[in-house]
C-alpha cells in the first residue's frame, strides 16, 4: 500500500508540474523589445545585485522615453535567482522562453556561470555589467557572452599601484574567516609581493566576534605603513572600523571593490571616514554626471557606482540591438562583439568600452579607480588606472 | 503485480513529462528530482536514523567533483570515472562515519558540520583542480553505449535515479535494518541490548546515504554542465532539513512532498509576494514543528484516513 502511495505520489507531483510551468512557447510578434534581468533579491548578492537592477531599470525609463529601439519600447523582465547558480540557470530558460533578445545577468559570478549555459544553448546574447570574475570568459567558450565589469585582477592591479604609489614599504591584511575573503587575502598578498611590499602580518576576524580590539592592537604593535582591508562579512567589518576608531589609529586603511557597496556607509556610519577603496565610477567624468544627474532627479538620493554599472549595461545592449537593426539574436550578438570605444558611466575619465581581438572582456584596464569615503560618501578618485 | 505495474505507469508517467515541457519547466523538473533524490537519502539518515548530519550536501559534492575531475582533468572514461566518484563517496563517508558515528545529536551534527566546511575551503581553494570559486564548466555528458543522453532522455535518467533511491530506501526501511535504524534512533541502549550492532549500523547508514548523494551529485553535475562551490554550500543543507521537516521526518512520502513543495515554492510564490516567500517558509517549519510533527504526510495519511505512522510499525 505504501509503495503504491509513493508512486501515485510520484506521478501526481509530476502531472501536477506539467500542469503548473508553461510548456514551449511559439515565438509571437513582438511589439516591444524583450530584455531580460537576472537578478538577486533575496541572497548573499542582493546588496549590489539590488542597486544594479534599479540603474538598469533607470536606463530602460530614460531609453524608452526618448522613443525606445527601433521604435519600439524596451520591457524588462527581471527574475530573482536567489544567488544560487542552479536558479539563475533555470531563470534564464525561463526569460528564453518567454522571448527576450537578451539576458543582463546581474547577481554572483558562480551564478552568472551557471546561466551561460544556457545562453550558449540557446544562442542568447548575454552580457554581464558588474561581474568581475576573471574565469567568466575563461571557462567556457561562449559567444554568446560578454562582460563590462572591471575585472578582478585589473582592480587587485589598480591598488597595487595606488599602494606602490604612497610609497608604503611593510603593510597589514585584515580579513574574516569566509572563503571570499580568504581568497581577497590570497591575492592582495601576491599583488603586494608582485610590487615588493612587505606584509607584516595577516589578521582574521572570525565570523561572529565580538570584537576586534586585539585583532588591531596586534597590527598596531607592528608599526605597519598602511592596512589593507580583505574583510566581506558586514558585521566583522563593523567591528574592525569600531576598533580602529576606538583604538585611535591613523594607519591608512585600503579596501578592495567590496567597499563600493553602499550599505557599508550605513552600516558602519561614521567610521569609515578616509578609508579608500577600489571602484570603477568617477563622478567627475562627464558621462557619470549625466548618470548622476538623471538618478538624482529621478530617485533623490546620490547614486553609488552600483546602479552606473546597470546604467551603463542597459544602453549597451540598446546599442547593439540599434547597430544591429534587427532582433535578430546573432546580429546582436555580433554588434555587441563589435563594440568598440563604448564610453559609459562607468569607468576612468578618458577610458571605454572595446571588445578586442575577439575578447569577450571590455573594460579598459585603466580604468579602475581608488576613491576616499568621505562624510559618508564615497568620495573623489586619488589615483586612477595602474600607472 | 498491480503495484509493479503501478510503479511502472508512474515511472512512464514521469519520464513522459519530460518530452512535453519547455525548456524552462524542464529545468525546473530536473532539479526537483535531483532534490528528491537527496531529501529521500538524508531522510533515511536523519528522519529514519536519527542521525543529524550535515553533510549531505558536501556529498554531493564530491560525487560531482568527483566525477567531473576524474573524467575531465585526468580523463579518464566516463565509466571508470563514475565508479571512481561514487566509490571516492563511499571511501570518505565510511572514514568520516567511523569516528563521527560515535558521537550523538549536537556532537555528530557539529562533526559534520566541520567537515562540510572543510569541503567548501577545499573546493574554493582547489586551484586548477578544483576550479575554486569558479568551479568547472565547459565539460559533457559523453555518449553512453553510443547514446547520447541528452535533452528529454537525460530527464528520463534523473526519473530513474527517484525511482531507485526510492525503491532502495523502501526496501532497507522495511527490512531488519531499516527496524533496527529506528530502534537505535528511539534508544541506542536499549537497541544495543537488543542484539543490534549500533555503531556498525549507523555506519552503514552514514556511508550508505551518503554516497547515494554523491549519486545525485553527479546527477546534478550533468544538468547544466557547470559545477560551482555555492551549490554544495551549507544553505542547502538547511533548506533539506527544512524539507524534511515539513514533509515528515522518517517517512519516504514526507520526503517527496516536502522536496516538492520547498522546491517549488519560491517558483510559484516569488511572482505573487515578491521575497516574502521566505517568511512563508518560515512560518511553514514552524507550524509543523508545532502542531503537525508528523509533517504533510501526516496530513496525507489523515486526509486518507490511513492512520498508520510508520514509528509504530
Amino acid at each position: 500500500m505504501i509503495h503504491t502511495r509513493f508512486a501515485s505520489a510520484m506521478a501526481i507531483a509530476a502531472g501536477l508540474l506539467a500542469g503548473s510551468l508553461p510548456l514551449v512557447q511559439t515565438a509571437a510578434a513582438q511589439d516591444v523589445i524583450k530584455i531580460g534581468v537576472i537578478t538577486d533579491r533575496v541572497g548573499s548578492g542582493k546588496f549590489y545585485a539590488e542597486p544594479v537592477t534599479r540603474g538598469i531599470e533607470l536606463g530602460t525609463k530614460i531609453i524608452n522615453e526618448k522613443g525606445g529601439v527601433l521604435g519600439k519600447k524596451i520591457q524588462l523582465i527581471i527574475e530573482d535567482d536567489q544567488n544560487r547558480p542552479d536558479v539563475s540557470a533555470a531563470k534564464a530558460r525561463k526569460l528564453v522562453d518567454d522571448g527576450v533578445v537578451a539576458i543582463l545577468s546581474n547577481t554572483g559570478s558562480p551564478a552568472t556561470q551557471q546561466a551561460q549555459t544556457v545562453s550558449l544553448e540557446t544562442k542568447t546574447p548575454h552580457l554581464t555589467p558588474a561581474n568581475s570574475a576573471d574565469t567568466l570568459t575563461t571557462q567556457l567558450d561562449n559567444p554568446w557572452f560578454f562582460q563590462t565589469g572591471p575585472l578582478a585582477s585589473i582592480q587587485l592591479a589598480t591598488l597595487m599601484s595606488y599602494t606602490k604609489s604612497r610609497g608604503f614599504k611593510k603593510v597589514a591584511i585584515v580579513r574574516d574567516n569566509s572563503s571570499l575573503s580568504q581568497s581577497f587575502a590570497e591575492s592582495f598578498r601576491k599583488g603586494l609581493e608582485g610590487v615588493g611590499i612587505q606584509v607584516a602580518l595577516e589578521e582574521v576576524i572570525p565570523q561572529g566576534a565580538t570584537s576586534a580590539v586585539a585583532n588591531l592592537q596586534k597590527v598596531r604593535a607592528e608599526k605597519v605603513d598602511a592596512i589593507l582591508q580583505a574583510g566581506i562579512l558586514g558585521p566583522e567589518m563593523l567591528q574592525f572600523f569600531r576598533a580602529y576608531q576606538q583604538l585611535g589609529m591613523k594607519e591608512p586603511i585600503l579596501g578592495s571593490y567590496n567597499l563600493s557597496i553602499p550599505a557599508y556607509l550605513t552600516m558602519a556610519k561614521d567610521l569609515m571616514d578616509g578609508v579608500v577603496f577600489v571602484d570603477a565610477y568617477d563622478d567627475t567624468k562627464p558621462e557619470a554626471k549625466v548618470f548622476h544627474d538623471i538618478y538624482l532627479k529621478e530617485y533623490k538620493e546620490e547614486p553609488s557606482s552600483l546602479p552606473a554599472y546597470g546604467w551603463d549595461g542597459i544602453h549597451l545592449i540598446a546599442a547593439a540591438i540599434t547597430k544591429a537593426g534587427s532582433l535578430d539574436k546573432e546580429k546582436i550578438r555580433a554588434a555587441l562583439a563589435s563594440t568598440q570605444n563604448f564610453t559609459g558611466a562607468i569607468g576612468a575619465k578618458g577610458t571605454s568600452w572595446s571588445f578586442r581581438d575577439g575578447k569577450r572582456t571590455g573594460f579598459d584596464p585603466q580604468g579602475a579607480v581608488v576613491r576616499v569615503i568621505k562624510n559618508n560618501q564615497h568620495g573623489p578618485v586619488v589615483h586612477a588606472g595602474q600607472k | 503485480m498491480i503495484r509493479t505495474f503501478i510503479w511502472i505507469a508512474a515511472i512512464i508517467a514521469a519520464s513522459a513529462i519530460a518530452f512535453v515541457l519547455g525548456g524552462y519547466a524542464t529545468d525546473v523538473y530536473r532539479k526537483m528530482l535531483i532534490w528528491i533524490a537527496l531529501a529521500l537519502s538524508y531522510n533515511f539518515l536523519f528522519g529514519t536514523a536519527g542521525q543529524v548530519a550535515f553533510s549531505h550536501f558536501a556529498f554531493a559534492g564530491v560525487g560531482a567533483y568527483g566525477v567531473v575531475i576524474l573524467s575531465t582533468k585526468l580523463g579518464l572514461p566516463f565509466g571508470i570515472a563514475f565508479i571512481g566518484a561514487m566509490a571516492l563517496c563511499a571511501l570518505i563517508a565510511f572514514i568520516v562515519a567511523v569516528p563521527s558515528t560515535r558521537l550523538e545529536g549536537f556532537y555528530l551534527a557539529l562533526a559534520t558540520l566541520a567537515f562540510a566546511q572543510l569541503f567548501t575551503v577545499l573546493i574554493n581553494e582547489g586551484g586548477d583542480l578544483t576550479g575554486g570559486t569558479g568551479g568547472i564548466a565547459g565539460y559533457s555528458l559523453p555518449s553512453i553505449f553510443g547514446l547520447q543522453l541528452r535533452g528529454p532522455w537525460y530527464t528520463v535518467v534523473l526519473v530513474l535515479l527517484v525511482a531507485g533511491t526510492l525503491l532502495l530506501l523502501n526496501r532497507l526501511d522495511n527490512s531488519s535494518f531499516g527496524r533496527a535504524c529506528r530502534a537505535i534512533r528511539e534508544n541506542p541502549a536499549v537497541a544495543a541490548a537488543m542484539g543490534i550492532n549500533v555503531r556498525r549500523t549507523k555506519v552503514i547508514t552514514f556511508t550508505l546515504t551518503s554516497t547515494l548523494a554523491g549519486l545525485a551529485g553527479i546527477a546534478y553535475a550533468y544538468t547544466d554542465n557547470v559545477i560551482n562551490p555555492p551549490v554544495f554550500g551549507l544553505e542547502n543543507v538547511f533548506l533539506l532539513l527544512f524539507m524534511i521537516i515539513v514533509g515528515g521526518m522518517g517517512r519516504p512520502l514526507g520526503a517527496v512532498v516536502g522536496a516538492i513543495l520547498l522546491y517549488l515554492a519560491p517558483f510559484f510564490l516569488e511572482p505573487i509576494v515578491g521575497h516574502g516567500y521566505l517568511v512563508i517558509f518560515g512560518i511553514l517549519v514552524v507550524l509543523a514543528i508545532l502542531y503537525q510533527p508528523a509533517g504533510l504526510a501526516g496530513l496525507i495519511d489523515r486526509g486518507l484516513g490511513l492512520l498508520r505512522p510508520r514509528s509504530q510499525s
